[in-house]
């Protein structure tokens, strides 16, 4: 996949409303044409669905637009707070369901990861045009566990998933990315984004050969979200809206222990 | 949009129709209603098939769930009401009590429907629901009581005017619905067993007979563990003495304790409070035993009993409706910031 204005500009206008509440930040962003129009971040309400309507209204209304004015309703998908998925989700499910709009789900990790690259881009913009720059995102899962993929992308536009989302212990998997990492000549950079405070500890420990693997604290901005979700909708793509549903990446505990039990484990 | 509290005048004369959605347990459910008591739909998905690998109800896999069944569910109450979107006046949602990750969701999906619609909002009582489910079969006539009786709720409630809610009685340990799963559990039947123990002490024919806990004098309270022990204490003795337990005995004398102190407090409320009307509501009002002790004993006080139908006696949207229906005669809606509430006043709910 490109992320680049040219094939943005091809297909006629596109508007976006995106939203994520995956981590502690709730965010709602107006997508239009791959720019992010306006947004909004808020950490007040340690619940978000008590504000996540209100703040999507007040987000279209001070745009101007209504509801006919929206080709797409973009989530974050998760993995992160189970609650707060669910929150985005049954939210977008029933918008996109009530408003008659295609539904579009990204994955809140790769959110994160691009929001982040966006942010990192101007510093690493020595970097030659086929050197790739690993961007990892981290959420915290608790016991040494975070939700995390890996992305590739470089500086003329590319980016694709190297690793999908999923829940990996942090010093495991910083230390095979290191370790990867090293290994690969192409890759000129590596960064851990996002959640990562409760991480640097793990990260440092992975370091072996020098200062490659690098952090950078960031919030997932449902801008990215928008940004995602407008490339897929460019695509032809889109979710069922019934059968949607939120990508926890792992059994809820009660499922797991009966999975065992059925195993004899 | 930051008011608490919106008040408007509705007009009174015109139809309207309430979209609602309850998902407090572990049922998804969404009812089109006109008019505040006219079911055009009331779709009910249960998940007790999930829940029964776990033995009971598991909160994060019901939150679950009812994400993956809402959107399914409100298309279906709607095709089968016969109404378009557009028609829909008021949304209207179960806010509490109940499980909070499981209420999130209903109240999530109904603060979207009301924002997409651009249509008020009303966060309504669970139990309030429970109650008006009566208003959905016939005319409530005020003074009444209700005997609220559910899973997770045994309560008496005066209702001296509509739309006025009053606590005089309530459990101080289970509910009657959790107190019948335990004993259930005990007689090993499976998850949930209340239904069976209702059968199986309908078609004893010896009891056990065990306590009644009245407890003060003029308590119209209930205390319901002390009965399951004394049930599983009578298990232990018989097995003790080598001797099977006679487990539809058992039963009989554990329902007919239940019964007894249930009926008993409820019709001395009635006697006490001048109730004009009876209303028996929540999903153990499906008991047949209890159904039938309160009708003759109604029958004999004079006051005239009302029991909804099963469907709208077990967690269902219709119910949700029919409360919020007290608050949309009124004007009295919600703010889109509203929150789900895992414990909530029954009383500060009132109109
Ligand atoms: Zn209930």
């Amino acid at each position: 996949m490109r992320i680049d204005e040219e094939l943005i500009d091809d297909s006629g206008t596109v508007t976006v409303l995106a939203f994520d509440t995956s981590t502690a930040a709730f965010s709602a962003a107006i997508v239009r044409n791959g720019e992010r129009v306006d947004s909004v971040v808020s950490f007040a309400e340690r619940n978000h669905s008590a504000r996540i309507i209100s703040e999507i209204k007040e987000l279209i209304e001070r745009n101007g637009l209504q509801a006919q004015d929206l080709d797409a309703i973009a989530v974050g998908q998760g993995p992160g707070s189970y609650t707060g998925v669910r929150i985005a989700v049954t939210a977008a499910k029933t918008l996109a369901w009530a408003w008659n709009k295609p539904l579009i789900g990204v994955s809140s990790l790769e959110a994160l990861a691009l929001g982040a690259w966006h942010e990192l881009r101007p510093e690493n913009e020595d970097l030659a045009d086929d050197l790739d720059v690993w961007i990892i995102p981290v959420m915290d899962a608790r016991r040494g566990q975070v939700y995390t993929s890996r992305h590739a992308a470089n500086h003329s536009g590319g980016w694709r998933t190297v690793d999908g989302d999923g829940i990996r212990l942090i010093a495991d998997w910083a230390a095979r990315i290191e370790d990867e990492g090293t290994q690969e000549s192409q890759v000129a950079a590596i960064w851990f984004v996002g959640d990562i405070e409760l991480h640097c500890a793990a990260i440092e420990q992975a370091e072996q050969s020098g200062t490659r693997l690098r952090t950078y604290a960031c919030n997932l901005n449902a801008g990215a979200i928008g940004l995602l979700a407008e490339l897929r909708f460019r695509q032809g793509e889109k979710d069922d809206v019934h059968s949607f549903v939120p990508n926890y990446t792992q059994l809820a505990e009660a499922e797991a222990k009966l999975l065992a039990a059925s195993r004899g484990e | 949009m930051t008011a608490e509290l919106r008040e408007t005048t509705i007009p009174s004369d015109k139809d309207y129709v309430l979209l609602a959605i309850e998902t407090s347990c572990d049922e998804t459910s969404v009812a089109v209603v006109r008019n505040g008591r006219e079911v055009l739909s009331n779709v009910i998905s249960s998940q007790i098939e999930t829940h029964k690998k776990f033995g009971g109800v598991v909160p994060e896999i019901a939150s679950r769930k009812h994400v993956e069944t809402m959107t399914i569910i409100i298309e279906e109450a709607v095709r089968e009401a016969g109404v378009n979107l557009a028609e829909v006046d008021a949304i209207a949602v179960t806010q509490g009590p109940g499980l909070i990750g499981a209420l999130l969701v209903g109240v999530v999906a109904a603060k979207s429907l009301a924002m997409a619609l651009d249509v008020p909002l009303i966060g309504t009582h669970h139990i309030a629901g429970h109650i008006y489910a009566n208003h959905l079969i016939g005319d409530i006539v005020y003074p009444a009581i209700a005997l609220v009786v559910s899973g997770g709720h045994t309560e008496i409630v005066l209702l001296e005017a509509e739309g006025k809610f009053r606590i005089i009685g309530r459990t101080r340990d289970d509910a009657v619905g959790e107190a019948y799963d335990k004993v259930a559990r005990a007689l090993k039947f499976p998850y949930p067993g209340g239904p069976h123990v209702d059968k199986l002490a309908q078609e004893a024919t010896e009891e056990v007979v065990l306590p009644r806990s009245w407890l003060e004098p003029d308590s119209y309270d209930f205390s319901f563990s002390g009965l399951k022990s004394a049930v599983l204490a009578e298990i232990n003795r018989s097995r003790m003495k080598g001797e099977t337990p006679d487990f539809s005995a058992l039963a009989r004398g554990f329902q007919q304790s239940v019964i007894d102190v249930v009926t008993g407090k409820a019709i001395r409320a009635a006697k006490e409070f001048g109730a004009r009307q009876m209303l028996l509501c929540g999903g153990v009002a499906a008991n047949r035993g209890l159904r039938e002790r309160l009708s003759s004993l109604c029958e004999e006080a004079g006051v005239p009993l009302l029991i909804p139908p099963n469907k709208l006696c077990t967690d269902n949207a219709a119910m949700i409706a029919a409360a919020a229906d007290l608050k949309w005669r009124r004007g009295q809606f919600s703010s889109l910031d509203m929150k789900a509430e895992a414990i909530m006043s029954l009383e500060e709910w009132s109109v």
